[in-house]
């Protein structure tokens, strides 16, 4: 491994050249394009990525790299030829410097060697680094980073001042400013004891959870809504808050993954399994009418693909969707082999009861169960002779249906699976038409009608009986068309009947000429039948066939079905009775004793005698919780796996050969004998023979508390990335964050208690030519805070911030027509009253297609792609926001009258103020400024007072003192001034 | 490594720059856009908006696209087909509808003929239904295409196609891209506004977002409330005394801080909040239509107390003065499965006049030469109809990606010309496609750019707005 400064080393004396720092990243910016990985787009049958393909022979008979031989080498000839032999060809608008040449022409001249990409060796062990200076390492850390300086003669920083680091490590552990108090003890203290202390605190604090939780939902690109057109809301948070919960109790990273990778498939994970599986399922959802739902399946497994890759391997995917990549050695087959181990699972969602919920329900449920057993026993009277009574009244209208058994059942999409009875169930994938072929044996003759059960069954979307899932009500079906064919003859049906219909959907329109209305019962949860009549009574027939339609402008498939036939001559109605029970009906009373008890059930439901001890039971029922539900996956059934095909130039509608699930070979390959699936690529991901999980997490970490990664591109280590700063500390810090059980609390420990972060940051003028981007650690961390972090800060300065945990997206007050004006997916932004409105800004309600307008000014994502670091800009708009949007003139209220309940003069109060926002007292030009600046207000607003009261946001009729509201006001634009100061919102 | 070199250079010079108490960090972003460096240092992105100069010498230096968002029917305003009248009622042959996937109808629906008279105007000839006769008037101006194609059939990947170059939200805005190449011209207002004049638009605001860039090359919303610029007015009971008096105090202690630590990026902070304070006193300004003349009012139909497309239209020619570069109104509501001829007036009421309006009042300002204007959807309407019982449609045409009409005017595109054709039955193109890629290329063109050189370094890839696809299309060129 190579290390950055190499670079300018090898550059400036002449020696042999670092093939990873210098020459390869020539030869991929300028080569690799046609001359790398990609097989597809290769030209001269020349590949300059390897050592063998730059030494063979290409096509034109020249040998690109001859080693040793500069001269004799066609890649260095080439580069400063004319016309077409130029390399790379004008067109491009590529092309080298003379540094670059040279170094190209040295590279060959030592003998052209190529050493594998460092990010693909396996993790090493380094040891710490010899210093000189054997009293400024306080951790193993340190060594690695004081070596360097050292060689460059550089000396650390001194420490930063006690309440700059109180504060420096508030806001990296909890992502809060500390308590004043705190700080003033530390302060008073600061010991190396002290200080440790403070870190197992913050370590300890349960909004440490929070804090970290916000990264991971960058990564994971978490929202509350669906994204495109609708954007309508959705439930995940309970798989915030597990991430939340999961980093407080420190689980270990390995456990962490394969929970939100796979989960469901993890045995014991049980409830918890299912949750962390939201990970992935925070991919959008069009529900635009009318699109292909596959499509947009497909694009949100692109999604995962590259969201797997940013956050767990530091790798690029996304780039292999289309071609091979043209820089890493992933080539365009092993992209969808890759997508392969993701793409085997259904998408739903779970129902997620709290654990008062749960019991509730076991509850309830046992007394409803008992109560229903006992139904017969409350009948007033003879219960069998009544109901013998009822039967033979009733028997007349019962109707004769035989269940037809299906031998075949197939469709373009779903699978559908025979069960017993007759019927039918739906499973997989739905299409906007979906096309159910149903055969059926021979009939006698004499068929005078056909019925259709639409059934509900769990497995469907609110229990069914339809399929649908988005844009229209779920578990809705809409059957456009319907034929049944005689022995290939078509059936003419001439009329149609049913049990329920929703509006003018009724089952008649299944069998009308227009295509695009049908049958829809609208009755989830709940059977349904529908009646068609043949012209007249049907032959004889061998087989039968049925072929149905399903759809609107989105899938409306029907999940769960079963035909009969009919023979009887009177005209059968179309009933909600059971099928069991009518056929008891049918042959009372000469019934088996399965047929009485069916019978009976069925009298029990409708028995006017047990109306009240229905009502009891329905109102237990009533009494059932409704829990939350969040979004899942699970492994689809073994039989009817999805398969995963190649997409020609990554385009949808371009589907090639299927690819099985299998790891790149440029990376250790699966365990001998495990079966390739998601489970399976997650423990891939967290084995210890994976060289790029580990370092991956710890680079990130150290991003987030040092202010940039060892490697700076976190999200790349692939060799487009940049080189690390630090490779051996990188090694020693990933191969340690394993031993000590992938634990992050561990890591951030390890980390914020070393002297490089302890360091000082304020810049120094000699490393502005000798470190000037810090890439060294010469000075500590210091850059512009969170979106979440200012917000949250202003609020515990003013002592408003709550510390309710979890729960449903909360809306704190922004202007109403962010998400309503020009919104088409509009959303009423009614702003949450009481405690909700200060809650922290990681339970803010995200809304993808108009995202709160204080996270978007300072950079938040909008949960539309995985964000692994965000951009940290300083606009004017940051500032109007600050200074004007009313959250943050009602945080500026709530200093102040924290700060006019302290007792003392004003300018200790104003002291006071700054102090709970800056996390220190104010040197004496600050607070001569301040205390003049507040001096000047309150003489403006006490001969103002309507002002005064309008700053306050109080009636006009308010009858306050006038000095009183001067003052107030006065602190408030206080306020109002510390949160606009720079040093406020940067982590220094 | 393949810039760290340069990057450090320029990466001093900028914090001299900023030491000096400057307010912009041009260099590296300029940088960015030299030939071979097209990259901004990783952890340091080129977030500057300092004005720069292109490729090479722009044709048009601002641009306002009129974005007619639910895509307007090309059938009954610009591409006349007799034949369609012929065949009204029939299903289309099937060789035309194979393979071809649809939001709405099926694609066996009946022919719907074009539903408005068409003439020809101008010097030019343009032909233009009766439904647009502002428009019409000004024929001699436009660059009409009426080979515009797209890959997206639904709404908000038609327009985040068009405006970003990528069907899913994430990637910079054309606007985004524009700003990112040009900085800003603009010391008081936003470089890249968004109006929206119609219903609620699609594709959300992912559609003017910055994406991976830094975000303050986003478009800026201009809104129809109180505050035209979010938080652009004071709240209650803050007046501009106290404003100022905060600011100042502010910037004291934020100099003074400076001095002790001699961190040059509080000084780029201190220049925010003098821009955010000059955005404060010119938004009103530009808000005050009291400068306009009552002629010019008329011109464009717009009464200055109420939002509407006209007002929108010279509040842009208002902002394109005061150095704005990118402006895009949205106009949403199209989108007429049903009742085309009922949604064709009632939208050609509402922007037809404005938009010939804008032509004329920019050419006489001068302006027209170096403003490009844009107009259209993000994809175009079918031949057939769409009429669905089960959702209360009637004489509608569904969504139709093959073929569409826009057209730009002013900023160096040809005027008078007609560019392109569709077949007889308007489905597909038949001479001079023009991709939305295509499209794209030839607006970073006119702005000065090479579009296979305004890359973006993000995720270890140099993006461009326009993939690996596009070409200029030269024949639009004046």
């Amino acid at each position: 491994m190579t290390a950055l400064f190499f670079l300018c080393a090898g550059l400036l004396s002449g020696q042999t050249p670092d093939f990873a720092g210098e020459v390869r990243p020539i030869l991929a910016k300028n080569c690799f394009k046609c001359h790398g990985p990609d097989e597809s787009t290769r030209k001269a049958k020349l590949r300059l990525d390897t050592r063998a393909g730059a030494l063979g022979l290409a096509r034109s008979g020249e040998h690109a790299v001859v080693p040793g031989k500069p001269d004799a080498s066609a890649l260095i000839e080439r580069l400063s030829a004319d016309g077409s032999r130029r390399m790379p060809p004008p067109a491009t608008k590529l092309e080298l410097d003379d540094n670059q040449k040279e170094i190209l022409r040295r590279w060959i001249a030592s003998g052209a060697e190529y050493k594998p990409h460092w990010a693909f060796q396996p993790i090493g062990r380094p040891t710490p680094p010899r210093v000189n200076d054997t009293a400024w390492p306080r951790t193993p850390v340190d060594s690695f980073i004081l070596a360097r300086l050292e060689a460059r003669g550089i000396r650390p920083s001194p420490v930063a001042d006690p309440r700059t680091l109180a504060r420096r490590l508030s806001y990296d552990l909890i992502g809060l400013p500390p308590e004043p108090a705190m700080v003033a003890a530390f302060a008073a203290n600061p010991t190396g004891q002290a200080y440790e202390a403070l870190v197992d605190k913050l370590l300890a604090d349960p909004r440490y959870g929070e804090r970290w939780a916000r990264p991971w939902l960058d990564l994971a690109r978490y929202a509350d809504t669906n994204g495109y057109e609708k954007d309508r809301t959705r439930s995940i948070w309970p798989w915030r808050d597990w991430v939340v919960g999961s980093l407080n109790a420190d689980m270990p990273y390995d456990r962490f993954t394969l929970l939100q990778l796979a989960g469901d498939q993890l045995p014991g994970a049980g409830q918890e399994g299912v949750i962390a599986t939201g990970f992935h399922r925070n991919t959008m959802i069009n529900e635009e009418g009318g699109i292909d739902p596959l499509e947009f399946r497909f694009h949100a497994m692109t999604d995962r693909v590259a969201t797997t890759g940013t956050t767990w391997l530091g790798l690029t995917l996304g780039c292999a969707q289309c071609h091979s990549h043209k820089y890493d050695p992933l080539t365009h087959t092993g992209y969808y082999s890759l997508m392969a181990f993701l793409d085997n699972a259904e998408e739903y969602e779970a129902p997620v009861p709290t654990t008062a919920q749960a019991d509730k329900t076991r509850a309830l449920q046992a007394k409803i169960g008992a109560l229903e057993q006992g139904l017969a026993g409350k009948f007033p009277g003879d219960l069998d002779k009544a109901m013998a009574a009822w039967a033979e009244k009733t028997r007349p209208q019962a109707d004769d249906w035989r269940v037809a058994m299906p031998r075949a059942a197939t469709s373009n999409e779903p699978k559908l699976r025979l069960q017993a009875d007759g019927v039918i169930l739906a499973e997989g994938d739905t299409t906007k038409v979906d096309i159910f072929d149903l055969e059926y044996g021979g009939e006698s003759a004499g068929v005078r009608g056909f019925r259709l059960e639409a059934l509900p069954d769990p497995s469907l979307p609110v229990g069914g009986p339809g399929m649908a899932w988005y844009e229209g009500p779920k578990g809705e079906f809409c059957m456009e068309d319907l034929k049944i064919w005689w022995d290939g003859q078509p059936v003419k049906l001439v009329k149609a009947t049913q049990s329920h219909a929703n509006g003018g959907y009724g089952a008649d329109k299944a069998i009308d000429a227009e295509g695009q209305t049908g049958w829809t019962p609208g009755h989830q949860g709940n059977r349904s039948v529908a009646l068609f009549f043949p012209e007249k009574p049907l032959p004889a027939a061998k087989k039968w066939t049925v072929k149905m339609s399903f759809g609107r402008h989105y899938p409306a498939t029907l999940g769960k079905l079963r035909w009969s036939v009919i023979r009887q001559e009177r005209e059968p109605a179309a009933r909600d009775m059971p099928h069991a029970a009518e056929q008891a009906l049918v042959a009372w009373p000469g019934i088996s004793p399965a047929q009485k008890q069916a019978l009976r059930d069925h009298f029990c439901q409708v028995a006017p005698e047990l109306e009240a001890a229905r009502k009891e039971i329905a109102a237990l029922r009533a009494q059932l919780p409704m829990p939350g539900s969040t979004l899942a996956m699970r492994e689809r059934q073994p039989d009817n796996p999805r398969a995963t095909r190649l997409r020609h130039r990554g385009e949808y509608l371009s589907p090639k050969e299927v690819v099985k699930p299998a790891i790149p070979d440029f990376l250790p390959p699966l365990p001998a004998g495990a079966t390739a699936d998601r489970l399976a690529f997650a423990r891939w991901l967290v084995s210890v023979a994976n060289p790029l999980t580990a370092r991956v997490a710890v680079n990130r970490q150290w991003a987030a508390l040092l202010g940039q990664g060892i490697i700076r591109t976190v999200d790349d280590f692939g060799l487009q990335g940049e080189l690390p700063s630090h490779p051996d500390l990188l090694d020693w810090l990933a191969s340690r964050f394993m031993d000590d059980g992938w634990s992050l609390k561990k890591l951030h420990r390890l980390i914020t208690l070393s002297a490089v972060y302890r360091q000082s940051s304020n810049p120094r003028d000699e490393l502005a030519i000798s470190d000037p981007e810090n890439r060294l650690c010469s000075r500590g961390p210091r850059h512009r805070l969170d979106a979440e972090m200012i917000r949250d800060g202003a609020l515990q300065a003013a002592g408003m911030l709550s510390a309710r945990m979890g729960g449903p997206g909360v809306y704190p007050p922004q202007p109403a027509a962010i998400t309503t004006e020009g919104t088409y997916g509009a959303l009423a932004w009614n702003a949450s009253t009481g405690e909700d409105r200060y809650r922290r800004s990681l339970y803010t309600f995200a809304k993808r297609t108009a995202p709160f307008a204080q996270a978007l000014a300072f950079d938040a994502p909008s949960g539309e792609a995985c964000v692994a670091r965000r951009d940290r800009s300083n606009s004017p708009l940051q500032a109007l926001l600050l200074l004007n949007d009313p959250a943050f003139l009602e945080a500026a209220r709530g200093l102040a009258d924290k700060s006019l309940a302290q007792p003392g003069d004003d300018a200790s109060r104003v002291s006071f103020a700054l102090t709970r926002v800056l996390s220190r007292p104010p040197c004496p030009d600050e607070l001569a400024d301040l205390d003049g600046f507040v001096k000047r207000q309150r003489e403006r607003f006490a001969t103002n007072p309507a002002q005064a009261r309008a700053l306050l946001g109080l009636d006009a009729k308010d009858t306050t003192d006038t000095m009183l509201l001067a003052r107030r006001a006065a602190f408030t634009a206080l306020g109002r001034l510390l949160f606009n100061l720079d040093e406020s919102l940067v982590k220094r | 490594m393949t810039i760290p070199h340069d990057y450090r250079a320029l990466d001093l010079a900028r914090r001299t720059f900023l030491g000096q108490g400057g307010i912009s960090v041009g260099a590296l972003a300029l940088a960015g856009l030299l030939p071979g460096q097209g990259q901004a240092a990783p952890g340091k992105p080129a977030d500057s908006l300092a004005p720069r100069l292109p490729h090479f010498a722009p044709r048009a230096k601002r641009v306002i696209h009129l974005f007619m968002t639910g895509a307007p029917s090309q059938l009954d305003l610009f591409d006349n087909k007799p034949m369609l009248t012929a065949m009204e009622g029939k299903p289309l042959p099937p060789s035309v509808i194979a393979g071809q996937r649809y939001a709405f109808i099926r694609p066996d629906a009946a022919v719907l003929g074009p539903r408005f008279k068409f003439k020809r105007h101008g010097q030019s000839g343009a032909e233009i239904s009766e439904v647009m006769p502002h428009t019409a008037a000004v024929a001699d101006e436009l660059c009409i295409i009426r080979s515009m194609r797209t890959e997206q059939f639904n709404h908000a990947p038609a327009q985040l196609f068009l405006q970003t170059g990528f069907s899913q939200p994430g990637r910079p805005s054309i606007g985004s891209w524009a700003i990112y190449g040009l900085g800003s011209e603009s010391k008081n207002l936003p470089a890249f506004v968004v109006l929206s004049t119609g219903a609620g638009i699609s594709g959300g605001s992912a559609l003017w977002s910055s994406g991976f860039m830094p975000s303050s090359f986003a478009g800026t919303r201009l809104r129809n409330g109180a505050d035209p610029i979010l938080h652009v007015g004071n709240p209650p009971g803050v007046d501009a005394t106290l404003q100022r008096d905060t600011i100042d105090i502010a910037a004291r202690l934020n100099r003074a801080r400076q001095d002790r630590e001699h961190d040059p990026e509080i000084g780029a902070r201190v220049s925010a909040y003098e821009m955010a304070f000059r955005l404060q006193t010119s938004a009103p300004e530009l808000m005050d239509f009291s400068q306009e003349s009552a002629a010019t009012l008329s011109l464009y139909g717009a009464d200055p107390k109420t939002p509407s497309f006209a007002r929108a239209c010279l509040m842009s020619r208002r902002m394109l003065e005061r150095g704005v570069r990118y402006v895009t109104i949205y106009n949403e509501g199209w989108d007429a499965h049903s009742d085309v001829v009922g949604n064709l007036k009632g939208n050609c009421a509402k922007t037809d006049q404005a938009c010939a309006a804008l032509i004329r009042d920019l050419k006489a300002r001068g302006m027209l030469e170096d403003t490009l204007v844009i107009w259209g959807g993000e994809f175009g309407r079918t031949p057939m109809v769409e009429t669905n019982p089960s959702l209360g449609r009637s004489q509608g045409r569904d969504h139709h990606p093959q073929a569409f009409t826009i057209w730009m005017a002013g900023g160096g595109v040809k005027p008078g010309t007609t560019y392109g054709s569709t077949d007889d039955l308007g489905f597909h193109v038949a001479e001079n496609p023009v991709g939305v890629h295509d499209l794209q290329a030839t607006l970073l063109h006119l702005l000065g750019f090479d579009h296979e050189r305004l890359t973006y370094h993000h995720a270890g890839r140099d993006f461009r707005l326009t993939d690996v696809h596009g070409k200029v299309v030269k024949g639009l060129l004046a």
